[in-house]
């Protein structure tokens, strides 16, 4: 089985947002890039899966749609463990313009299993694992928490408000993952990393495809009210400023 | 005629036996790796002083006594053995007679500590069987441990006996005249009633070849038994580590790689990677790594002081070095059988040490300043980490997440480098910038490095406030780095990721060369420990000083007075951080700075050099403890109560977390208030209005 794992490249999870002064784009000075969470843990999963003897797993691949300015992001999937990695160079716009990309990759390669996660930690789109599945006409499960994989036999598992479903899933088809997937994420090795280097990571120029969304600005959200402190031995001025400020008491 | 040949046969016998262990021992020694060895002069200061001065040994005076009593009549005995020896292939009696006073003096001292030496080996005799010792015990003290020790007591003690025997029964011969002199050999023949002087000679001879054969016998059993370190004990010591004993070694290979990475450009010819990062197998160690193994004599001093081992966890530093010697035997065997690149499938860490162990461990080298040997037990554990994290990127789960904190926003939290001056929003005082001073083209003397505590945690925010007040007070001319400082990446080393250590500490040494930094103080010893023994190694050196020694200074010079008396009812104890007092030898400033307050003062029973971790070292502040009997941190707060100490001072974020966590465990909030001592001194100063209560702390931070 051939699996390939989408990877969104996304701002470090403690980054504070700017915008840039006309407020049209993200401002990147100073982020600090790293895999999107959702997604490693589908590269975790793979990498896991792998490693079970008989999963008949031959290929871990990753494909990421960006500029080469991601490339260091990429190759540290590669030295947690991928085999290989594809970039496609462009800059999406939208989730659709991201699954179209993909969807090319996959129609040549003829992978198994696609796994994307839940969502990307920057633009919340949701969508690509869908829009992507649709686009090569493949099955679809959304939110899986719970991945394996036996010959061409794929066990999943969802987790409802008020119930979980196990769906025997058969190959090739798109699963996106939900957390409780994949134990912790994995951190790559220095040996990992110096084997990194000699493995393939092939860029691929983009095909035609018009996005579907333009953003025309951006807002900062309203800040939040103001939080005070108060020591937990003055007891004095927290009833103080209940009964005066907030006029609570 | 008949003796001397016989003599000789026995000393060939002997000699080809011990050049057969030699032989083992030189293809062991083949299998390890290089390891420098420079600064000879110092090197022989200190085997005076640690090996025949006996100085670790005297840590334990009572019991140490006794050692350098025996070690001492060792050296003084040796040279009677020479002259036995040369007697015995020449067929002289008392050949070095010739030397006239000195051979009085060494025949007489000789006599004197074989005497010594009995009553000694008797003390540890007695010991053995009867008391029961904890530090003798223990998961690696096999039964042939206890064996071994015995028989070599009884060797000595034969010996011994044997001595006194060969020189009180020549006294017993009436020579005319006596060749030498022998105090306590005279005294035990006037007790004796003169017999036959023939009767003597044969008890004389007897005592001699037996004498002679015991130390033909011992001197080939002393390499197969924990006694070897009769012969190991002085060339260990002179060949041991001199760095601190915070110091972690570099590893160039790492630095190069990372250098490669962080500058393509630059990377000249590093040469090719090593075959392996860290230390996985026996032959991955150093030969003076092996030579440490060798020399351990199992006394347990190591995994008595050992917080792990203490509070139940599996770590045994002793077992490091009882397995290593046996996996080296185990693996050298195989190959000299079948050939050097033979593997027999076993690793040492694996088939002998766990992971558990290793993650256990504190990393507060308790062990190494007690082993009376010199011998370096952290650093194997440092290097197994080593390899667990860049070969095998398995650490814990929750290293790893530290880990990814650094690399991602450098911390080891998850809080971003933006948020780093947010503890100054409730100063009244302004805190300068470095990188608005250099806009002003202003130079300030000292870098105030407030550390990733300092910065987030909230306990530790008002440690850094005090800071400030002080330093403004004392009209100081500093700055901090605010949003420019980032983990120096210590945590990451100390969790055996020197990957991550050298990315962080590359990038951070060109912020300080960029701002020309020369003089650095710190609030945290792991950071004052890493600017001054680690960075050097990568071409950054500067002035480096915990602030407890920086403001001793201005205590001594009258600029900093305590007198708001808020401790006067008060009974302070100093906690000593590790990487402040037996890392780096810092034991007296905080005691100085502490001794300017009104109140009074006691110390633990286990302090300064002796000092117990708090539980947080050695990154285990971020992870989960080990499986054990009990919290280090919890065994360390009960000394603070049994001191009856109502404060507890220290002067690190990590023990103050830990002793804070202990008090709460405890539930003595109510009666101990656990300070940092520049709080303290802030608050006498009149400096600070934040109340002195202070075991209310904000909620722990976890790596996540």
């Amino acid at each position: 089985m051939k699996i390939l794992v989408c990877i969104s490249v996304v701002p470090d999870t403690t980054t504070h947002i700017r915008f840039t002064d006309k407020m049209d784009a993200l401002d990147t000075s100073g982020i600090q890039w790293i895999i999107n969470p959702w997604d490693e843990l589908a590269l975790t999963r793979a990498l896991e899966i792998r490693e079970q003897p008989g999963s008949g797993v031959t290929q871990i691949s990753v494909i990421h749609v960006g500029m080469k300015d991601t490339e260091p992001v990429i190759q540290k999937t590669l030295a947690v463990g991928a085999d290989s990695a594809c970039r496609i160079n462009h800059a999406p716009a939208d989730s659709l313009e991201t699954a179209s990309q993909i969807a090319e990759i996959v129609r040549k390669e003829l992978f198994d299993l696609v796994m994307t996660g839940h969502d990307s930690a920057d633009y919340n789109g949701s969508a690509v694992g869908e829009m992507l599945a649709e686009l090569l006409g493949w099955a679809s499960f959304s939110s899986i928490s719970s991945l394996s994989v036996a010959g061409s036999v794929i066990t999943l598992e969802r987790e409802g408000d008020i119930r979980s479903e196990t769906i025997i899933a058969k190959a090739p088809c798109v699963v996106t993952i939900q957390k409780g997937i994949a134990k912790d994420p994995r951190i790559p090795s220095l040996r990992g990393i110096m084997t990194a280097r000699s493995k393939p990571l092939t860029v691929v120029e983009p095909v035609k495809c018009v996005p579907l969304t333009r953003f025309l600005r951006f807002e900062n959200p309203a800040p939040r009210s103001q939080c005070r402190m108060v020591d937990a031995s003055n007891v004095e001025e927290l009833v103080n400023l209940l009964r005066n400020e907030a006029n609570v008491l | 005629m008949a003796g001397q040949l016989i003599f000789a046969a026995l000393l060939a016998a002997t000699l080809i036996v011990f050049s057969l262990t030699v032989r083992k021992y030189v293809f062991r020694f083949s299998l390890t790796g290089p390891h420098r060895i420079r600064h000879w002069r110092k090197r022989i200061g200190l085997m005076f002083q640690v090996a025949f001065g006996q100085s670790r040994i005297f840590r334990r005076p009572v019991i140490g006594f006794f050692h350098a009593l025996t070690f001492w009549g060792f050296c003084m005995i040796t040279l009677g053995s020479i002259e036995m020896v040369v007697d015995g292939l020449l067929g002289t009696e008392r050949s070095f007679a010739g030397i006239g006073f000195l051979h009085r003096l060494f025949t007489a001292l000789g006599d004197v500590f074989a005497f010594l030496v009995l009553i000694s080996i008797s003390v540890f005799l007695v010991r053995r069987i009867v008391l029961n010792i904890r530090r003798f015990q223990g998961v690696e003290m096999k039964r042939k441990s206890h064996i071994d020790a015995l028989i070599a007591l009884v060797m000595i003690f034969l010996l011994m006996v044997t001595l006194l025997g060969f020189n009180t029964s020549y006294l017993l011969s009436d020579p005319q005249p006596a060749v030498g002199t022998y105090p306590v050999s005279a005294i035990l023949a006037s007790w004796m009633t003169p017999g036959d002087p023939g009767k003597a000679g044969f008890v004389m001879h007897l005592s001699w070849w037996s004498h002679i054969i015991l130390i033909f016998i011992f001197a080939n059993l002393l390499p197969y038994s924990k006694h070897f370190h009769v012969f190991m004990s002085i060339p260990n010591v002179l060949l041991s580590r001199l760095e601190p004993l915070g110091k972690a070694e570099n590893m160039t290979s790492v630095m190069n790689e990372v250098k490669a990475m962080l500058y393509p450009e630059q990377s000249g010819a590093a040469g090719p990677p090593p075959e392996r990062f860290g230390l996985l197998d026996a032959g991955d160690i150093s030969w003076k790594g092996y030579l440490d193994a060798l020399t351990c004599t199992e006394c347990g001093r190591c995994t008595d002081v050992c917080p792990a081992n203490r509070t139940g966890k599996l770590l045994s530093p002793r077992k490091l070095m009882i397995d290593l010697r046996a996996r080296m035997k185990e693996m050298s065997e195989g190959k000299m059988k079948n050939g050097r690149n033979f593997q027999d499938g076993k690793t040492y860490l694996g088939d002998y040490i766990s992971a558990e162990e290793i993650w256990a461990c504190t990393l507060c080298n308790a062990c190494a300043r007690e082993c009376p040997v010199n011998i370096n037990q952290p650093s194997l554990i440092l290097d197994m980490r080593r390899y667990l994290v860049m070969e095998k990127a398995s650490a814990p789960a929750s290293l790893n997440m530290m880990f990814s904190n650094i690399e991602n926003n450098g911390a080891p939290w998850q809080y971003g480098s933006h948020d780093r001056l947010n503890w100054v929003t409730c100063l009244d005082i302004p805190v300068p910038v470095m990188a608005n001073l250099a806009a002003q083209g202003r130079k300030p003397e000292y870098l105030l490095w407030i550390g990733c505590a300092g910065a987030f945690d909230d306990r530790y925010q008002k440690v850094a406030r005090a800071m400030i007040k002080i330093l403004h007070h004392l009209g100081v001319d500093y700055a901090v780095l605010g949003t420019e400082e980032t983990c120096n990446g210590d945590p990451a080393r100390r969790a055996g990721n020197e990957m991550l250590f050298h990315m962080q500490a590359l990038a951070l040494i060109e912020t300080f060369r960029h701002y020309d930094i020369r003089k650095i103080i710190t609030l945290c010893p792991h950071c004052f420990n890493t600017f001054l023994n680690e960075y050097p190694d990568l071409g950054f050196s500067s002035e480096v000083v915990h602030y407890a020694t920086f403001l001793e200074t201005h205590v001594a010079s009258g600029k900093l007075k305590s007198s708001a008396g808020h401790f006067k009812n008060d009974t302070i104890v100093f906690h000593d951080p590790c990487y402040l007092g037996r890392a780096n030898g810092v034991y007296q400033a905080p005691r100085t700075l502490l001794g300017t307050v009104n109140s009074d003062k006691t110390e633990m029973e286990r302090s300064k050099s002796f000092s117990f971790c708090c539980g947080a070292g050695g990154s285990q502040y971020f992870k989960e403890a080990e499986k054990g009997s009990t919290e280090v941190f919890i065994e360390r707060t009960g000394e603070v109560i049994a001191s009856g100490a109502t404060v507890i001072a220290s002067s690190c974020p990590f023990c103050l977390t830990m002793l804070t966590d202990g008090v709460k465990y405890l539930n003595k909030e109510g009666e101990i208030r656990n300070l940092d001592v520049a709080e303290i001194l802030a608050m006498e100063a009149g400096l600070t209005s934040e109340k002195p209560r202070s075991s209310v702390t904000g909620p722990r931070l976890s790596p996540g």
